[in-house]
This record gives structure tokens, sequence and C-alpha cells, in this order.
């Protein structure tokens, strides 16, 4: 699933996100008014409706409960709309929204610096003020006042005659041809970037680097720190320095990276805006840098499926063209520059080599397709002036290995959310995906060695295969169904509207857009990515070779993702995947009892939580004097805490059993149970004897006593008795049932063995040393030797 | 070995200072300081070892950051350190010496310095556990703050390093006095020389001190840091800082991580009565706060730490410790690798600074 490098938090405009940082009261309308706006927009064929909804008036109500003075309904009817009354009345519905902003005809509104929140604003005003209904979709396309009065009139047949045609008639051209023309137009932007010399192969001192508030970005960031002794200087928007930094610092840290002085005193933050000429930055800071700089590193994008060329080009191709232009000013320096695999995006594309021929830009759908496309094209003909550019084109960035951290807007990570969330996959070859830890230290070294500046890299690791995916969620217990693509769409879309998640809105609107839908389908379809050249640099530097984002380089970042409820793991709600029945008897308070219950688990990947290794307990029953008790859930610790010893000595805990109960008259109890090892020789005894106390709950205990699994029933239940998931093949229940013995088995031996290893080693402690029986050379050598070290010193 | 000292960290003073224990053993003690005032940190390396891994000078290392960031770092060498004599002496200690005379008697001595002014620890590995030893016994009274790295109160590695190691120990005690880290000093063909052919199995570097410390830690299979975490010139010169391991020292490693605890090794040496049996049992008398430290891919003491908080929050709720995990590292490349300042003593003076 090709997906984009790093999402740049500073341009990015993806609304989703900014609702759910946003916080406070004014979010959580918005929230709403997005709820409402969405229904809107389900199929493309609702964006014909021009009757106002249901939906529509609930926005108008709850929006006008918060403006006091009752907003009036528009005088005007649709018939007398003209593009320039349209286009004046978004302008002033988007100057009240976005004060003090330079707002006119021809900008587009994400460049003056409207947010994804005043989008959903500016929608819901037009409705409210003017009923007129403008699809966000359309607001993402094209933000530009004068293209949205023209797109709605046009949808809305604006009557013959109209003063549309008279008023801008080049603007009639369908959108597609306009952003060829479009982007025809940025690509000659670079025809007047200066000429310029090679850089001097040295290592970089002084990097700059864009993007570092985002998810590549900030681990790039620490990787180029961590690789050399450059000073890296960030552009960060921000009102000032002192802001620009507090994001830094914010962003690094919400990625799990370290922020500490040491961090901080081989960084400096600049407040800029890549977008704007010099990088928003004053003539004097510029200059410097033209002087000072021996390196660039672009990271920063506007990563976003739905908006179109015009509103991404800003930050994708003519910030591009700035930074070449500060690379070709003053001594030459190397351009690093962040692209993707998305340049390769069209649907039945051959191969995606490093130096293969890009697609064909008539046939990419997607704006942001587009925009790469004409970044790397941009810096093609900057490289016929001299630029040394290196083009860096990761695929889907995974989540860190180690901390698992991750961007939410990734659509591979939005994928394995869905994926878990409802155990189906849509057919697709390859998944191009790499782990972001992997990703950012090529590229840090990349940009350290002269010897691989200047080239094209394919930064996608090793990609996944569908069958290796499919293996690795049947691994973590998730058997999933395959389904052809466009019916895992539709279903996709329907269950996220039946059973909405906060973290697959972001999906599910990608999956609603009709060019973002083409992406993904281009994505599915296409062949792996390859990177020979990737790799050979990797050898020559010793650099991990590139490894499948398999179960286990994942895992960390599955937990993380579950922590926040962007997926499901396999969990006690879960239909089991293993279980076994456990029977004991014995006497509590000296009459007989009797303990059976179902011990069970969810998934193999439960047990390899060092933390918590446990085995669930779903149902039972406990014969307690002549009281039937009912085990409502609980839990069975395997060799908790690794077995050390409770109270020193040489027991050690082997299994805890913790069991919540409710007796006849709906009582609760709860149950606590150990069985230990000792060092002693009756080991079959100890797996099958369990001390317990039971009390009511929120009491101590009030009985005690000691139940035993009777030798007879404990292989027949814990071996012969195991039943695996049903739904599971033969094959893949044998198979279960042995991944389970052979863990549980060596596990129990080695928790039995344990006291006893210590009392075999107190015997070997009394063993003389080799020392004791040196020969008199060996001892003259020892002397020799601290004679020696003695001197040194 | 330590003449390179003083040319570095600009402006500050090293001051060594002679340093005996009570028990008559000769170790090393050091004071850099810049100007007078400051919070005092003692510096305790791991066996075999010496305080150097926080003074090399290839990399930004741990003094560099103390002294910036408005510390008094003290560096002690004890008696398990490479530029001792006494891995490979005569005389043979166990970590109860360690316990009892050097740390406590070091921090003593850098009292009668400081006076009042703070004191913390930051501890490495054998000197961490050694250091939860005194803290468990309560002859460090009052720490500022103690951070330990790798392990701590309960020491535990993979089973299969617990065979080969446990047992292959037992081989090796019988044989050799010490087993030492570099081919170099002791001759391609020695009686070394099978250790060495062990530690080599599968290894893709081909120095062969790294294959000992790295591949497989002294032939049993655990590995002391990440590889590409170092610095080419550390990588280069491990010889230097890795010095040998004493054999007769393996059975108390033995008993401690059998247990998964801190133990004394003398029972019976009435001398060693003022440390408990089992320095986790004693644990309540721990009475500074604790940050433990470990790297996300430590393959000698594993997640021991993360046991360690695991089991101190449990058992001892009123203690405070906390578990810091740093992400890609190992073991001895948190202290000595390149990118070490940035990932791994940030956190350290954060801590510091909010004690
Ligand atoms: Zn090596």
């Amino acid at each position: 699933m090709t997906e984009p490098t790093a999402r740049n938090r500073e341009v990015d405009r993806r609304w989703e996100g900014e609702l759910i940082d946003g916080g406070g009261d004014r979010s959580a309308r918005v929230a709403d008014l997005l709820a409402a706006v969405r229904q809107t927009s389900v199929t493309p064929s609702a964006r014909q409706t021009s009757v106002t909804p249901p939906a529509r008036q609930e926005i108008a109500t709850s929006a006008e409960q918060d403006a006091a003075p009752a907003v009036h309904r528009p005088a005007v009817p649709p018939g007398d709309w003209t593009v320039d009354r349209l286009t004046s009345a978004i302008l002033t519905a988007a100057g009240r929204l976005m004060p003090g902003r330079d707002l006119h005809a021809e900008i587009d509104l994400f460049d003056a610096g409207a947010s994804s929140v005043n989008a959903v604003e500016l929608v819901a005003a037009l409705d409210r003020d003017h009923g007129i209904t403008i699809e966000l979709d359309d607001v993402f396309a094209d933000a530009r006042p004068r293209k949205l009065a023209e797109r709605w009139l046009t949808a809305h047949g604006a009557p013959p005659g109209a003063a549309l045609v008279a008023a801008v008639p080049a603007s009639l051209v369908p959108v597609e041809g306009s952003d060829l023309d479009m982007i025809a137009a940025d690509l000659s932007l670079g025809d007047d970037l200066p000429w310029c010399d090679a850089p001097l192969p040295v290592t970089p001192r002084r990097i700059l680097l864009t993007g570092a508030t985002g998810f590549l970005g900030g681990h790039l960031l620490l990787d180029l720190l961590r690789r050399g002794d450059a000073h890296v200087v960030c552009i960060v928007r921000a009102d000032d320095d002192e802001a620009a930094l507090r994001r830094l610092g914010d962003a690094l840290a919400g990625f799990d990276l370290p922020w500490s002085g040491e961090v901080r005193r081989r960084t400096t933050v600049l407040a800029g805006d890549i977008r704007r000429p010099r990088l928003g930055l004053s003539e004097p800071v510029w200059d410097t840098l033209t002087r000072e700089l021996d390196s660039i590193v672009n990271v920063a994008a506007a990563v976003d499926f739905l908006r179109g060329y015009p509103s991404l080009r800003q930050s994708n191709v003519v910030a591009v063209r700035t930074l070449a232009e500060l690379a070709m000013t003053g001594p030459s320096k190397p351009l690093h520059h962040v692209s993707s695999v998305a340049v390769f995006n069209e649907i039945g594309i051959a191969s995606m080599g490093e130096d293969d021929p890009l697609a064909h830009i008539n046939r990419l759908v997607a704006g942001y397709d587009k925009s790469k496309w004409a970044a790397e094209v941009l810096l093609r003909r900057a490289r016929e002036r001299g630029l040394v550019a290196t083009v860096l084109r990761p695929g889907g960035i995974g989540g860190h290995t180690q901390t698992g951290a991750y961007n939410a807007h990734d659509l591979s990570c939005g994928f394995s959310a869905a994926f878990s969330r409802y155990r189906t996959v849509p057919a697709f070859r390859f998944f191009n995906v790499a782990p972001v830890d992997w990703v950012s230290q090529m590229a840090a070294a990349i940009v350290y060695e002269p010897d691989g500046w200047g080239q094209n890299y394919n930064l996608t690791g090793r990609p996944n295969a569908m069958s290796e995916l499919v293996r690795d969620l049947e691994l973590g217990g998730m058997n999933v169904e395959v389904m052809h693509w466009e019916d895992w769409r539709e279903d996709f879309i329907a269950r996220a509207e039946a059973d909405p998640v906060p973290g697959l809105d972001f999906l599910a609107r990608v999956m609603r857009s009709p060019t973002a839908m083409q992406l993904c389908e281009a994505n599915l379809s296409s062949p792996a990515a390859t990177g020979t050249r990737t790799e050979a640099f990797a050898a020559r530097h010793d650099l991990p070779a590139p490894v499948r984002y398999g179960a286990e380089q994942s895992l960390k970042n599955y937990e993380r993702m579950a922590r926040d409820g962007l997926v499901t793991l396999p969990s006690a709600e879960d239909a089991p995947y293993l279980w076994f029945p456990e029977t004991m008897k014995g006497r509590i308070d000296d009459k007989p009892a009797a303990l059976r219950i179902t011990l069970s688990i969810a998934s193999m990947y439960q047990l390899t939580r060092q933390d918590k290794r446990t085995l669930d307990v779903r149902r039972g029953k406990l014969k307690l004097h002549d009281q039937l008790l009912t085990v409502e859930s609980g839990e069975v610790w395997i060799r908790p805490d690794e077995g050390v010893p409770l109270q020193g000595g040489f027991d050690h805990p082997l299994l805890r059993y913790d069991l919540r109960l409710r007796d006849a008259d709906g009582q609760r109890w709860w149950l606590e149970g150990w069985k230990m090892a000792r060092p002693r020789r009756d080991l079959w005894k100890q797996s099958r004897t369990l001390t317990v106390e039971i009390g009511r709950e929120g009491e101590p205990a009030t009985f005690s006593g000691v139940l035993k699994v009777p030798s007879k029933s404990y292989l027949r239940d814990q071996f012969d008795g195991i039943q695996v998931d049903p739904r599971l093949s033969a094959q893949e229940q044998r198979t279960a049932k042995l991944a389970w013995l052979s863990w549980f088995l060596p596990e129990m031996t080695r928790g039995l063995l344990e006291p006893g290893f210590r009392l075999l080693a107190d015997l070997l402690d009394l063993r003389k040393d080799a020392i004791d029986r040196q020969r008199e050379s060996d001892l003259d050598q020892d002397r020799a030797t601290i004679k020696k070290r003695v001197r040194a010193r | 070995m330590m003449s390179q000292m003083p040319a570095r960290f600009d402006g500050a003073v090293v001051d060594r200072v002679p340093f005996r224990t009570s028990d008559g053993t000769d170790l090393g003690l050091c004071r850099i300081s810049r100007e007078p005032g400051r919070p005092a940190v003692l510096l305790v390396h791991g066996h075999t070892v010496s305080s150097e891994i926080f003074t090399l000078p290839e990399i930004r290392n741990l003094v560099d950051v103390l002294l910036d960031a408005g510390y008094e770092p003290w560096l002690l060498d004890w008696r398990g350190s490479s530029r001792l004599p006494y891995n490979e002496g005569r005389v043979r200690y166990s970590y109860d010496d360690v316990s009892l005379y050097d740390l406590p008697e070091a921090a003593a001595y850098i009292r009668g310095q400081i006076g009042d002014r703070k004191l913390f620890v930051v501890a490495h590995c054998v000197g961490a556990m050694a250091l939860s030893m005194s803290l468990a016994a309560g002859l460090i009274p009052g720490l500022a703050g103690v951070v330990a790295h790798g392990v701590f109160l309960t020491p535990k590695v993979t089973w299969t390093v617990r065979l080969r190691s446990h047992l292959g120990g037992e081989l090796l005690r019988s044989r050799f006095t010490h087993v030492p880290v570099d081919i170099k000093k002791v001759g391609l063909r020695s009686r070394y020389t099978p250790i060495f052919g062990l530690a080599s199995l599968g290894a893709d570097c081909p120095d062969p001190t790294c294959q000992m410390l790295h591949n497989s830690a002294w032939a049993t299979g655990a590995s002391l840091f990440e590889h590409d975490k170092l610095d080419k010139r550390t990588h280069d010169r491990l010889s230097e800082l890795f010095g040998s391991v004493p054999t007769w020292i393996l059975p108390h490693m033995r008993r401690n991580e059998l247990a998964h605890s801190v133990m004394r090794w003398n029972n019976r040496d009435r001398r060693y009565a003022r440390l408990p049996e089992n320095a986790l049992e004693s644990a309540h008398r721990i009475d500074t706060p604790v940050l433990l430290m470990s790297g996300s891919k430590n393959k000698i003491w594993q997640d021991s730490n993360r046991l360690c908080h695991d089991l101190l929050s449990r058992r001892q709720p009123q203690l405070d410790v906390r578990y810091t995990e740093i992400p890609g590292y190992g073991h001895m490349d948190a202290f000595i690798g390149r990118g070490a300042a940035l990932d791994v003593f940030g956190r350290i003076i954060d801590f510091l600074d909010e004690h």
C-alpha cells in the first residue's frame, strides 16, 4: 500500500487530525457538524443532491444556537447567484472565520492559513447563511474561492446567460486539464534557478531539515543527530521561534522521541513557512543559510489524499523549488528530497524500480500523487542545472519497531486498523511498507555519505505479500476473510457507518472519495517496489538490510495502536483460540471441595507478553461445602514475576489463580490460589497442588485449603482435553495444539526445576576453583601481569 | 591510562584521589569539577570494564553531559575494574566486598568532601547490582537519587544463557582463573583459543574481541551491545575497554541469577553480616528515588529491570521507583554508544534535575 512520506503537521491540513488534536468545546461542536456533513457525501451520487437533507437542518440549528442573534436565511434564490456574487459571499464567510488573513478570489484558502476545521465551518456557514451546499471534498480539492463558486454554479445548473461565462471564461476547462496546465507552469518554475557546481563531497556539518514535526521528519531529525556530529536547523511553521521550538518539542514527545537538552543543543529551530518565498524567513536569515548550510533535507509535505493539486502545490512543489534555490545559491549544497512511491501510482504500471520511468502524469488521479510527481520532475530539471538532488521514496511508513510510535494517517496504518477490527482484507498484490526506524536510518545515512548523493532510492523495504500478511494476522489470533477490492470497500464503508470508530474516520473518508479511492486501487494492484540501489548502499555502509514488516517487527506498533483503541487485539471477549478443562478436588477448611474450570487463550500472542502471561478463565464451578459457586471470570498467571520467590527462600511460584465468583444468592467472592515449585522430588505432585484462599468481595479470606488435580484427570484434561477454535482447518488445529504444548510444557518444567537448580548450584559452589590448582608457572605469569598493570597506573 | 583525561572536559579540574578501602584494597576515585557547589554524581561502572566507559573521548560521554548540566561527576574504579589488577589476581573477591566496602566507602568519602550537597549515584550492570545490596543493607543512606542501568535487584538472563553460563562457567572455573577478551594479549594459540572459537560461531564481525562481547558474551550466547550503536573508533578498541573476567566470581553470579535476586555470598563469615542474605527481601530499606533503565534490546539481562519495577511496585509500593526503556539499545551501548547522549543521558539528567 503505497503511502506518502511523512506527514508534516505544519502544512498538513487533514481535518480529522485537527479535530482530535484541537480539544475543547469548539472542536466538539465541529465534530457534530462533521458527523452531519459526512452523511451528505457518502456516495458520489449524493454529491448531485441539491435537496437539503435533514442533517443539514440540524447543522443550521445547532450553529444558530451558538451564534446568538439568529442569522437570517438568504434572500438570494439559487438562480440569481453569479460567480462574482458567490465568490464574494465565500470570501466574506471565510474572512469571518479567519480574521486578519489576506484573502482574495484566487488564493487557496489553505494556503492563506485555513485549517481543516475552518473548512468545515465554512461549509456550515455557507449553508446556514445562504443555503449553499458545498461539499467538503470540493473545498479540499481546490479551495480558491472563485473556483468553489464556479463549481457550485456548474453543479447546480447555473441558468444560461448567467454572468458565469462572461466573468471568467477560462476557468470552465475541466479540472484535469487545468491541473495539467498548472503542473506544466509549475515545472517551468525550475527554469529560472541559477546554475551551480557540484557540492564538495564532505560530511555535512550544518543541515537544514523541513518537516521535523512530522512522523518521518521527527525520526529523521534524531537519526541525523545520532549518525554524525552535524547541527540541524529545522524550519517549523509558527508565529515565532519560541513557538516553533515548543511545537517541535511537543511533536517529538508525541512520537516518543527524546527532546532533552542534549537534543536541543544540536538543533536550531526557526519559525518559517516552506510555502512562502525564502521559506518565510527574513532576507538576512535566508542569506546566512545560503552561506552556512552544507546540506538540505526536505521531508515537509502536505500529505492529503482528498485535496486536489491546486491546494497541494505550494507545499509539495513550490516549496521544493524554493529549497532548490537555497541549495544552488552560495556554496552549492546537496538537496535530499523525500518523495514517495506515489509517483508510480498509475493503475497497471509495469515496474517500480529506482530509475524506472515515473507514471504518466495524465494517468495520475489524486492531487497528492500529481504533486509528488511534479516535484520529482522539477528536481530532474534542476539536476541539469547542476543541483545534486537525491530522491528518497518511501512507501507506507509503518510504526517504530521498538517504540511502536506510528502515524495514524498513514494509509498502511489505517488499513491495519480496519483489518484487525473487521477481520476482512481486500485482495492486493503487495504492501510496500517499511518501519519508520529503518526508513529514517537509511535516509540519515544517505545524507551523511557523499557516495550516496544525487541518486534515486526506493525506501520501501521488503514488500509484504498478501499471503504473508494474512498469515501474520492468523498467528495473532485473527482469522481474516479476503474480499475483492470493490466488495471490501463497500463492506468497509457500511461497517464504518454502522459502527463508527474515531480512529478509522480518516480511512472512511478516503474510501468515500472517488479520487483517493483510485489512489488506493492503484496501490493494491501495484507491483512490488524494488530497491536495488538502496540495498547496495546498506550493504556498503553496514546498515541493516530491509526486513519484512511482519508480525514480530510490527508487534510493538500493534500493541500501541491497541492501547489507543485503533486496533482490536484478540481478547477474552473474542471466541477462544484454544481451551481445556481442569478439575481439582481437595479439602477447604477440612470439608470436601471441588473446582472445575475451563482455561483458555485468545491467541498465542497472549503468551508473548512478558509482563502479563495469563490464561483466561471464562467459566467454571466451585463446590464449597454444600454451596455451589459460579466462576464468572479470572486469570491464571504463568510463572508470575518470573517465579521470583515470594518471601525469599526456595519456593518459587509456578501458577497463580485469580478467580471471581458468585454464589447462589448473587453474592460476590474471590479465590486466590498458588501452585509452587519447591526443591523436592515430588515435582509431579507440586505441579498439581493448588493452595487456595477464598473470601467475600472486599473482605479478607474466610476459607483456606488445598486442592489437587487427580493424576488421572490431569493428562486427560490438559492434553486430550485441549480444544481449538473449530473455524480453523484440521491442520491448523493440530499446529495450534502443538504450539501451545511446546510453549506450556517447557515453561512448567523450567519452573519446577528452578528450585532444584539452586540446590545443585549450592553443591557445586563447594568445588575448588582453578586458582587453587594453579601451577607455579601460571603463578609467575599472573605476578608478571599484575606488576605490569600496577606500573601502568 | 588516565593520562588522556585532563586534556578534555574544557574548564574542568580533574583530581585523582588516593583511595583505599577498609579491607586494604586500592581503588580508583576521581573528581571532575568545574565550579564549586554543584550536586555530586558518583558513576559506577560494570564488571570487567572501567570508569572509562563514562569518559570515552570519541563520543559525547556522560561526564561531558553531566558537566554541562551543572553536576560534579565522581568516577569510581571499584575492584572489578579492568584498570585494576584484581580480576586477574590471586586474591578472590565476591560482589559482597563491593557492596560492603567499595561503594559505601566511596560514597562516604565523597560526602566528606562535598558536605551537605546532594549526592546521586548512576550505576551500570553489576555495579548497579552491587549497589542494590548496599542500599538494601542501609549502608548508603540519604542519596538524592539512584539510576540503575541494565539490572538492579532482580538479575535474570535467558534459559539458554543460563545453561551455558552456569554449567559452562563450572567448566571454565575448573580450568581457568580468568577469561581474557583480547586475543592479542594471549596469542592466537593459547589455552583460551577454544573459548574464542566458541564465541566466534556464526559471528558477522571479524573482530575477535567484538565476537567475545557481542556475538556471544564469553561464549554464553548473550550479547553486550547493539553492534550498530557503537562508533567505529569505540568498536575497534573494545579490547582496551573490556578486561578479563575472573572465573571464581561466577558462582556468586549464578547464585544471584538462579534466585532472580541479589544474594549475599558469604554466609558464615561474620564480617558480612551487615549485608542481608537476600537484597530483594530487604528492598524496603531503600530510602531514595530509583530510576531503573534498560535498553529495549538488552540481550544479557533481558527485561530484568522491568521485572524489578513490577515486583517493587507491587511488593514495596511505598518506594519511588520508575522504569524507562531505551528504544533500540542493548546493554553497554547505552553508555558507550555513539548516540547515548541523545537517547540515554538526557533521561538521566531529567531524573537528576527532578530530584
Ligand atoms: Zn564487531
